[in-house]
């Protein structure tokens, strides 16, 4: 690409983009043995960020959506796959060019005080990415430092301090004073609120959104807190046991969610009303485990779709399974095959990876 | 009158450490009367959770230290007790679970030895018969072949199945209190929602009262009748869960409330509490709300208001709540349950 292009988005508007992207982790059983199986923490993932955009990733514990913040940093290894900035290839690249991309890459971790060295100042913690990059020295470094710290909400004096003065949500402020220092035009939020009290959060949801106004950044915000992301998402993906089950612009998707995970996920959250509004579906069953996770349809085992689908097909279509210690009678195609994540119209694209319902 | 099954009466807590002496929880009342679900609400550092380890006798005394005040539970007073009476009452009569159910279990036993312990030592009961109880016990909680499970040690199970057995263990003997520090906020939503019918099930079949300390405010709406708002140390709202959401008098309350981002309405900036949760070592002086606070005047950093009834059955600690007249609660007192009738918004999919 030339260099003209670098300062555009690449064909499809995307600043970054993951194409079938795959983290697997093997598992050992011995010390000389070699992987007996996969982990397959993220399992063919595909989406793009557009500039200036924020792209929310949610799901549960253990779906792989920290995985994939950390793999398109580059932070872990990727089994396969790839991820295209600005239409070039962060897989493909050369280390000395990587090291020049990454200036505009940062995350924000979700514990402030395990992600700040406790041995450095704030003022070292900010200022060690310009040191790295070579941007900035002596006086011109301490400006932007305290400009830096100032933008967040914090004291410019504060850079002499230490992470442990600081509460939880001073520190997140300073994770992510660290994250914009060289002026990044895309942050992976990997959970940046939910270790903060309620009446923080919301501080550092306006201080992440004030900011992307002002610099035109875009966002991958992973969070297991439908309304948070709802709130801060232009785009939702919906990830379970390493794949996106649903991903479409979040107001599509909260109005009309379609596949039933997501449905199960919107209807689990309390809410703040003691008279409450909508019906609820208790899924049965657990998230199982991802070295070992369904085969057709992960979520065939505690979709309540499947079972009502089955109860009207044809009895040649449907097979019976044991789930949660109960027999159930299921499609065979949910059992047997895995869906793809299909983009239908509607308003806006909006796709979902189900058989019953996509 | 119904009489209330727990009564907290002006209890402080104070621990003394080197530097100096901290009041974790200051002039506290509340009660809970048998089959309701009372819920303490608070940030972090606001008190909940000593509250709670107070009224077990689970503090650890000194550095801890009951200032003052009193714990009644059915009449008896509980930090005047002996330990031996207390050992009587704790597990048995009042149970509790915790946060992190990983930690509250002991990973070389299994959970079948674990829920049995409790058992023979309330129940003075054999070892077959306390396994037989905690079976009974594990299917009660939802757990699918709980003869298998009682072999299981705490590292093959999941989160979810963990927090059950915690619950499992707790309700062995039949408490008639449970308190719930944070039971589910270790786990998944579609878990959490498990956990939460399953807690609704026992209050509805056993008429188990429930003293339920969260943070989210989604959590209380749906399961408590009446809650108490906690902040720096004293409770500063008192009301039943509809008067309170509906018209909340405590500006932190009202604050709390603004700046939760709800489902199904987009804001485009969220309001927000300035300021940060002070630490119990520096808390500020007269209302603890008061740096915070959109509404403060003089008074406010001079006089701590008490806790008075601001309008009917509903207690708020404000200088400036309308009608901050009445007399200062003794203990703030409400007998009200919902109505929770089964199965009446739950579609369990099965």
């Amino acid at each position: 690409m030339s260099e003209a292009g670098k300062s555009s988005a690449d064909e499809n508007g995307a600043l970054v983009e993951a194409r079938d992207l795959r983290t697997w982790f093997p598992i050992r059983r011995g010390l000389f043995t070699g992987a007996s199986g996969h982990v397959k923490a993220v399992d063919g993932v595909s989406f793009s960020v557009r500039p200036g955009r924020t792209l929310g990733l949610v799901g549960e514990s253990g779906c792989g959506k920290t995985t994939v913040g950390r793999t398109i940093l580059r932070l872990i290894p990727a089994t396969g796959g790839s991820v295209l900035y600005r239409g070039r290839d962060l897989f493909a690249m050369p280390p000395a060019e990587l090291r020049r991309m990454r200036r505009h890459m940062q995350i924000v971790f979700q514990d402030p005080m395990s992600s700040l060295n406790p041995r450095m100042s704030v003022g070292g913690i900010i200022g060690e990415p310009m040191q790295v990059h070579g941007i900035a020295s002596g006086a011109e470094r301490a400006d932007r430092i305290a400009a830096l710290l100032h933008r967040v909400g914090l004291d410019p004096a504060y850079a002499r301090r230490y992470p442990h003065e600081f509460s939880g949500g001073q520190r997140q402020r300073i994770g992510i004073a660290r994250a914009l220092a060289l002026d990044p035009e895309f942050i992976v939020c990997d959970e940046p609120v939910s270790a903060l009290d309620v009446s923080i959060q919301s501080q550092i949801l306006n201080l992440l959104r004030d900011i992307q106004e002002e610099r035109k950044m875009a966002y991958l915000f992973i969070a297991h807190n439908l309304a948070v992301v709802e709130h801060f998402a232009d785009e939702v993906a919906v990830m379970y046991l390493g794949r996106i089950v649903e991903m479409a612009a979040a107001s599509e998707l909260y109005a009309n969610p379609r596949h039933p995970y997501t449905l199960s996920l919107l209807s689990a959250i309390p809410e703040p009303n003691p008279r409450p509004t909508r019906t609820r579906t208790v899924l049965s069953g657990e998230v199982p485990s991802p070295a070992n996770p369904p085969g057709g349809c992960a979520f065939h085992p505690r979709c309540p779709l499947t079972r009502h689908a089955a109860g009207e097909a044809n009895a040649t279509e449907t097979v019976e399974i044991e789930s949660g210690g109960e027999r159930i009678r299921i499609l065979k195609r949910c059992r047997c095959e895995v869906p793809p994540l299909e983009t239908r119209g509607g308003a806006g694209p909006h796709a979902a990876a189900c058989w019953v319902n996509g | 009158m119904q009489k209330p099954l727990l009564e907290i009466r002006n209890l402080t807590v104070a621990f003394e450490t080197d530097a100096g002496r901290i009041v974790p929880v200051r002039d506290l009342s509340l009660t809970i009367f048998p089959a309701q679900t009372v819920a303490l609400v608070g940030e972090s550092g606001c008190g909940k959770s000593v509250t709670a380890l107070s009224i077990m006798r689970l503090i650890p005394q000194p550095p801890a230290r009951i200032l003052s005040g009193q714990v009644l539970f059915d009449g008896r007073d509980l930090p005047a007790l002996s330990e031996k009476q207390m050992q009587g009452i704790r597990g048995r009569e009042i149970a509790m679970i915790f946060q992190e159910p990983t930690t509250s279990l002991n990973p070389v036993y299994a959970i079948g030895e674990q829920i049995a312990e409790a058992i023979r030592l309330h129940q003075g009961v054999g070892r077959r018969a306390a396994l037989a109880i905690a079976e009974r016990s594990l299917a009660d909680v939802g757990i699918a072949d709980p003869h298998g499970r009682l072999r299981e040690y705490p590292h093959q199970l999941s989160g979810g199945m963990r927090q059950r057995v915690m619950i499992a263990t707790a309700l062995s003997c039949r408490p008639r209190l449970l308190i719930a520090d944070e039971p589910t906020t270790a786990l998944d939503v579609t878990i959490q929602a498990q956990i939460l019918e399953l807690l609704r099930k026992l209050r509805r079949d056993r008429g188990m009262a429930i003293l339920l300390i969260t943070h989210d405010l989604g959590v209380v709406a749906e399961n408590a009748d009446v809650v108490g708002v906690m902040y720096a140390s004293r409770m500063v709202e008192f009301a039943a869960v509809e008067d309170l959401f509906d018209r909340p008098l405590h500006p932190y309350t009202q604050g709390l409330f603004r700046s939760v981002p709800k489902l199904g309405r987009k804001m485009q900036r969220l309001e927000t509490i300035a300021g940060t949760v002070p630490c119990p070592s520096c808390f500020p002086s007269g209302c603890k709300f008061h740096p915070r606070c959109g509404r403060t005047r003089e008074l406010c950093s001079e006089t701590e208001p008490d806790l008075r009834e601001a309008s009917p059955n509903h207690w708020a600690a404000c200088h400036f709540v309308e009608n901050y007249s009445g007399a200062a609660a003794v203990a703030p007192m409400l007998a009200h349950r919902r109505e929770i009738v089964a199965g009446d918004r739950e579609e369990t999919a099965a």
